[in-house]
């Protein structure tokens, strides 16, 4: 067990890092947590917790292989590679989506979307206005599309925020975050929701009864007019000043970058 | 006695027709039924559609074939070597339509069409886009009182296209311990014929020693061939990883027209056969070194 309590805040932290340690916040001993492919961000996140914070969050890698043994993060998050020495292989179709779908495990849900809008819908299907006859077709929704509807809580990441990635609007909606604001989601009967965005420049939240996303904290040395620079629809104003987001400790960016991630894997997220 | 389902790549590929709905097993980079993929598109089929929960270059080479119009599934990329770009393209110029699931509606109009029935339900899928561009789903009041629910239409492919370890020449399917997706899992149960590629043929005597291995029963197998790394260039494990160098490529073709033709001539359409086609990417050389994924 590493000393990461008493480990003081790193001098020479990287985005990567900051972003992994912060994802890492959301997890907790008593959750599950699965991933999907290119998820080098959660992957290492929810390593990070098992090795600090949270030992017994259980690991469902690639949502196949359980607690699983991988020597360092591969270079994919959907290779057997990833689920070495699993205690089991839970079968996709009937067992996955049996204890995904249930309501009392897997309540939280890691999200990348090549679109986000401010109300956190996702989109990871088509860009343009057409859905038959896309100008780009993207790879999909998997599973975003039963996550964002069956009462998950959402954290989406992003290494790359911009006004391309953070939209207005989405040009369709792939996972269900609050639909059009406020009571809607609700009102669709839908539970759970977007909790977080992390992106390379700050953390978001939604408001509470309007559901708009907005700055919760901001990494070191980025500022609220860089973030509404980069970001395609109109954040609501800071109120007051806005809490710098925290870094990561030394031993938090040592076991990332020695013990959990030493190919750098996780590096392929970002700029692109 | 059981009945002999024993065939050749070309004579089980021959039960596909133009215009049939095709379930292929594949997972972004994972266990894809290739040699029969090659096949099809060797055999010069068309107007194909095809079922997958996540497709690969198993899709991008049956759109670059001009094989395919029609695309059911929930996703289609080569995750770390990218978007499947053949396809895309494909889609995007009008050629491929897209019926876009999510997984747990993918997997409902399979058990829906594996077990007989008009449609099976889903909470997935609420509040998203996807239900108002599909006509295979509807929202639909739940009889009890509970919260509505979506409706997903059966599906029951022509065929289904799997891969396995083993199989016995009567069409027993035995897997090593290894992931198990829904492709396995449901997709054969909802195809009317089902065709079967193995790593080995093997004795009977051998699934018998491990019958909690055997994953599909002879009498729903229409056909099992033998096919020694039949999923490459994807990955089948316990046995080999996934072709690194193959995928990067065919990503390097893909965006360009000759580029493409040149590589589906020599890879896909060129090689005679199955085993002419190991000899072309690299043998038992080749071979040996993606048996030894674990170092990798």
């Amino acid at each position: 067990m590493s000393d990461w309590r008493n480990s003081p805040s790193a001098e020479d932290w990287t985005i990567d890092e900051l972003m992994i340690a912060r994802l890492a916040d959301c997890f907790a001993d008593g959750d599950q947590a699965c991933n999907g492919m290119a998820s080098f961000v959660p992957v290492s996140a929810f390593w990070l917790a098992r090795l600090t914070h949270a030992p017994d969050l259980v690991w469902l890698a690639g949502a196949v292989g359980l607690e699983p043994r991988p020597d360092r993060v591969p270079a994919s998050t959907l290779e057997a590679p990833l689920w070495r020495d699993s205690i089991m292989y839970v079968e996709q179709y009937g067992d996955f989506w049996n204890f995904a779908l249930n309501g009392r495990w897997l309540t939280k849900f890691c999200v990348g979307a090549a679109q986000l809008d401010r109300y956190g819908n996702g989109n990871n299907s088509v860009i343009g206005a057409d859905y038959h006859n896309p100008r780009v077709r993207l790879p999909g929704t998997a599973g975003l599309g039963d996550m964002g509807s069956i009462g998950k809580s959402l954290y989406y990441w992003n290494p790359n925020h911009n006004p391309r990635s953070l939209v207005e609007k989405v040009d369709f909606v792939s996972c269900a975050g609050y639909l059009g604001g406020g009571s809607e989601r609700a009102d669709a009967g839908l539970e759970g929701g977007p909790e977080l965005v992390i992106t390379n420049l700050c953390v978001m939240d939604f408001h509470p009864d309007t559901r708009h996303m907005q700055v919760a904290s901001l990494h070191p040395s980025v500022t609220f007019e860089q973030v509404q620079e980069a970001t395609g629809f109109e954040l609501p104003a800071p109120e007051g000043p806005i809490p710098t987001t925290t870094v990561p400790t030394a031993e938090q960016v040592r076991l990332i970058r020695d013990v959990i991630d030493p190919d750098n894997m996780r590096r392929r997220e970002f700029g692109g | 006695m059981s009945a002999e389902k024993l065939s050749t790549l070309e004579d089980a590929a021959a039960l596909v027709r133009d215009g049939d709905t095709v379930a292929i097993q594949n997972m972004a980079t994972q266990a894809a039924p290739m040699a029969l993929v090659r096949e099809l598109i060797r055999q010069g089929r068309q107007d194909l559609g095809v079922v997958c929960l996540v497709g690969g270059i198993s899709v991008d080479w049956l759109a670059a074939a001009g094989a395919m119009n029609r695309l059911i599934g929930a996703a289609v990329s080569m995750e770390q070597f990218g978007l499947c770009q053949r396809y895309r393209k494909a889609v995007e110029a009008g050629v491929i339509r897209v019926e876009e699931l999510s997984e747990t509606a993918l997997n409902a109009r399979l058990g829906a069409g594996a077990r007989n029935l008009p449609f099976l339900p889903t909470r997935g899928l609420i509040g998203t886009d996807l239900i108002d561009v599909n006509d295979n789903l509807v929202m639909l009041d739940d009889p009890f009182g509970g919260p509505s629910v979506v409706a997903c239409k059966a599906l029951v492919p022509d065929v289904a296209l799997v891969h396995a370890h083993k199989a016995d020449r009567f069409g027993n399917i035995g897997y090593e311990p290894t992931a198990l997706w829904p492709d396995l899992g449901i997709m054969p149960k909802a195809a009317t014929t089902v065709i079967v590629t193995a790593e080995e043929i093997v004795d009977s005597e051998v699934l018998r020693a491990n019958p909690d291995r055997t994953v599909l029963p002879g009498f729903m197998v229409d056909a099992v061939v033998e096919a020694p790394f039949g999923a490459h260039p994807t990955s089948f494990s316990p046995r080999y990883g996934y072709d690194t160098a193959m995928h990067l490529e065919w990503i390097g073709a893909a965006r360009d027209d000759e580029a493409v033709a040149a590589f589906m001539e020599k890879y896909v359409t060129g090689p005679p056969d199955h085993a002419a086609y190991l000899e072309t990417v690299g043998g038992a050389e080749r071979q040996a070194a993606l048996t030894n994924w674990e170092a990798s």
